[in-house]
């Protein structure tokens, strides 16, 4: 069965197309907030066969040379008072879908006089678990590469179906506390889980589009027909046996100052589950703890743990995954410095040693960027990590990497 | 003789008076932006809403000012000095009104004309929040940081009253009648704590706080 036969997010994709189309000649151009933004990079980057080019390096690029790091377009289009179609369609030049959307959804967010309020939502969209990716585009503003958390949360994770929320803005209360819970059911994200396990974590800006596909090397015990029998790519965003995923959340903010959230997370795929490509069904789940403080107005700390496991198959592969990070973020006049420091770690625990899973490592991302206008941007960013995966010696190579690249990127939004 | 008294009384109603009042908390604060306003009595002829319009912005996700005074039968526009969306609400009895604003949109001036207090939200960033306080007479102002406000009048007979949302006292002990004849100034010792002061809402507001909800 072709890939794109299956998607449930292309079927999702062309009703809410649909949806966009028909209400278009009934909106004005004045109901719209239509915008855009584009990333044109320098790099000297590492040497290491990039994930994308079915290497085992974790980052985006492995040629030095001048690209398109980002391009996307956004639209909030009002359909009703209390209804917005949010949508935000991305251009890459990398990976296997070039043009597509990263997000597509019905925002239903309507006025009420009551201290607690109802808000909903239903679409291809991510679940809010970062405070890092708070850019349009769910881009992040402090650094390119991102942490290795919301680089896979961009890269496999995605909610195609149903959040609904209650939510309690202090000021209205008189309180400097603000709250919300937040719950998410899904389908379309069996596969998850997939990439952490046998790649590992990765660094980078790269988000997979509605109907992607994301390539990984090719270790022998996952490919051989006579072992795992798995390709070496993964299109993230597949139901495979119709279970539905969920997901759990609550928001606590003091004034704007200090933000915590913690989400509950569990697709609930069936690890039995295989289609035609030989795609697995991958039963995962974590805890995820987010958590933001704003020092002064110009100095914020944000910070982010996950903690959950993944299993495919008679425990073919099981794993513990663990990664967390630390990033200090100042602003002088319209300069950003961020630091960044990332920790991951995934451990196996599975039937089958002659695969091996576990990997780990540590990444440190440094980053000034400069808003020369309202428009333009530019910044350098220094990343380094060094991370360690068993499975390269299936592939004959160092198990350690040590990998490091530079970028200058210019930045125009409109 | 009549006429001429007439107009003797009227050129002294017509001299402006300057009324100063000095508004502290119960632990002898200064009260910022408490809205003070007079309103005649008997002997003042009461004055038409001019036709004045009065701005409401939204800058740096949020509004601008946070409590805006006005005079019953004017009007306010809410310009968007922001690059992106707000949605400006109120459900106050006094005016309910929802408003679009989108980057670069201009809207029409919104007619106020009820008095009393108007809370306003924004649907799209729920920490904003402002007042519009709709007071029945031309005497108003704002304290300043100093909690102290000079407005003023024509000679005569008045209703002094104070309002701000932070105050928990009862707002009719607080009103005084007051006649006024030649400068004056009003002391008002509020007896009931306020309420908290949540002004740091506005201070660790930024251009990246707009995904996070």
């Amino acid at each position: 069965m072709a890939r794109h036969d299956v998607s449930q997010c292309a079927i999702i994709t062309h009703v809410l197309l649909s949806v966009i189309i028909g209400w278009s000649v009934t909106i004005t151009a004045a109901a719209n907030e239509i915008g855009g933004m584009a990333q044109i990079y320098l790099i000297d980057s590492d040497d290491l066969q990039s994930y994308q080019n079915q290497g085992t390096g974790i980052l985006r690029h492995d040629e030095n040379g001048v690209g398109i790091q980002q391009a996307l377009l956004y639209a909030n289009i009002d359909l009703t008072s209390d209804l917005t179609l949010d949508a935000v369609a991305n251009y890459y030049p990398d990976g296997e879908q070039h043009l597509g959307f990263s997000q597509l959804a019905l925002n239903y967010k309507p006025l009420s006089p009551d201290k607690i309020k109802f808000k909903g939502r239903v679409g291809f969209f991510y679940p809010r678990l970062s405070l890092e990716n708070v850019d349009k585009g769910w881009l992040s503003p402090y650094t390119y590469t991102q942490s290795a958390i919301n680089s896979w949360v961009g890269e496999e994770m995605r909610t195609l179906g149903l959040e609904l929320s209650l939510y309690s803005p202090g000021r209205a209360r008189r309180s400097p506390w603000s709250w919300e819970v937040t719950g998410g059911l899904f389908q379309g994200n069996d596969p998850l889980g997939t990439l952490i396990s046998w790649r590992g974590f990765a660094m980078h800006d790269r988000q997979s589009l509605n109907n992607d596909r994301v390539q990984f090397a090719p270790y022998s015990t996952v490919i051989d027909p006579d072992f795992i029998w798995h390709p070496n790519y993964v299109e993230p965003f597949h139901e495979l046996d119709q279970r539905w995923g969920f997901y759990l959340g609550a928001h606590l903010n003091y004034f704007n100052q200090s933000a915590l959230r913690y989400y509950y997370y569990d697709n609930q795929a069936d690890p039995l589950s295989v289609n035609r490509q030989r795609l697995y069904g991958w039963r995962t789940k974590f805890h995820s703890l987010s958590a933001q403080h704003k020092f002064t107005s110009q100095t914020r700390l944000i910070s982010q743990w996950m903690s959950g496991s993944t299993v495919m198959g008679l425990s073919y592969v099981f794993v513990d995954f663990d990664a967390w990070y630390l990033m200090l973020s100042h602003t002088i006049a319209e300069h950003r410095i961020s630091l960044r420091y990332d920790r991951f770690i995934v451990s196996e625990d599975d039937i089958f040693p002659t695969d091996p899973n576990s990997s780990d490592g540590y990444g440190l991302t440094l980053a000034w960027r400069y808003d020369i206008t309202d428009k333009w941007q530019i910044g350098v960013e220094q990343h380094m990590n060094k991370n360690t995966a068993q499975n390269r010696v299936l592939l004959n190579l160092p198990i350690d990497a040590n990998q490091h690249q530079t970028l200058l990127v210019t930045q125009f939004r409109w | 003789m009549g006429r001429m008294l007439w107009l003797i009384l009227f050129s002294v109603n017509a001299v402006a008076v300057p009324v100063t009042v000095d508004i502290k908390s119960n632990k002898n604060l200064p009260v910022f932006q408490t809205v003070v306003y007079l309103e005649p009595t008997s002997g003042t002829p009461p004055v038409p809403a001019v036709d004045k319009v009065s701005v409401l912005d939204q800058v740096d996700r949020q509004f601008v000012p946070h409590i805006l005074p006005i005079q019953k039968g004017s009007s306010v526009v809410f310009p968007n000095s922001d690059s992106i969306q707000h949605h400006v609400y109120s459900f106050s009895p006094a005016k309910q009104f929802e408003l679009k604003l989108y980057r670069d949109s201009k809207v029409e001036p919104l007619l106020f004309e009820t008095d009393g207090e108007v809370e306003l939200g924004c649907n799209v960033h729920d920490w904003m929040l402002a007042y519009i306080w709709v007071v029945d007479t031309p005497y108003f102002a704002k304290t300043s940081q100093d909690g102290v406000v000079v407005i003023d009048v024509p000679v005569g007979h008045y209703t002094l009253k104070v309002w701000h949302p932070r105050i928990q006292d009862d707002l009719e002990s607080l009103s005084q009648n007051v006649n006024i004849n030649q400068p004056s100034v009003i002391e008002i010792k509020l007896q009931k704590e306020l309420l908290q002061d949540l002004s740091f809402y506005q201070q660790r507001t930024d251009k990246l706080t707009d995904y996070n909800d």
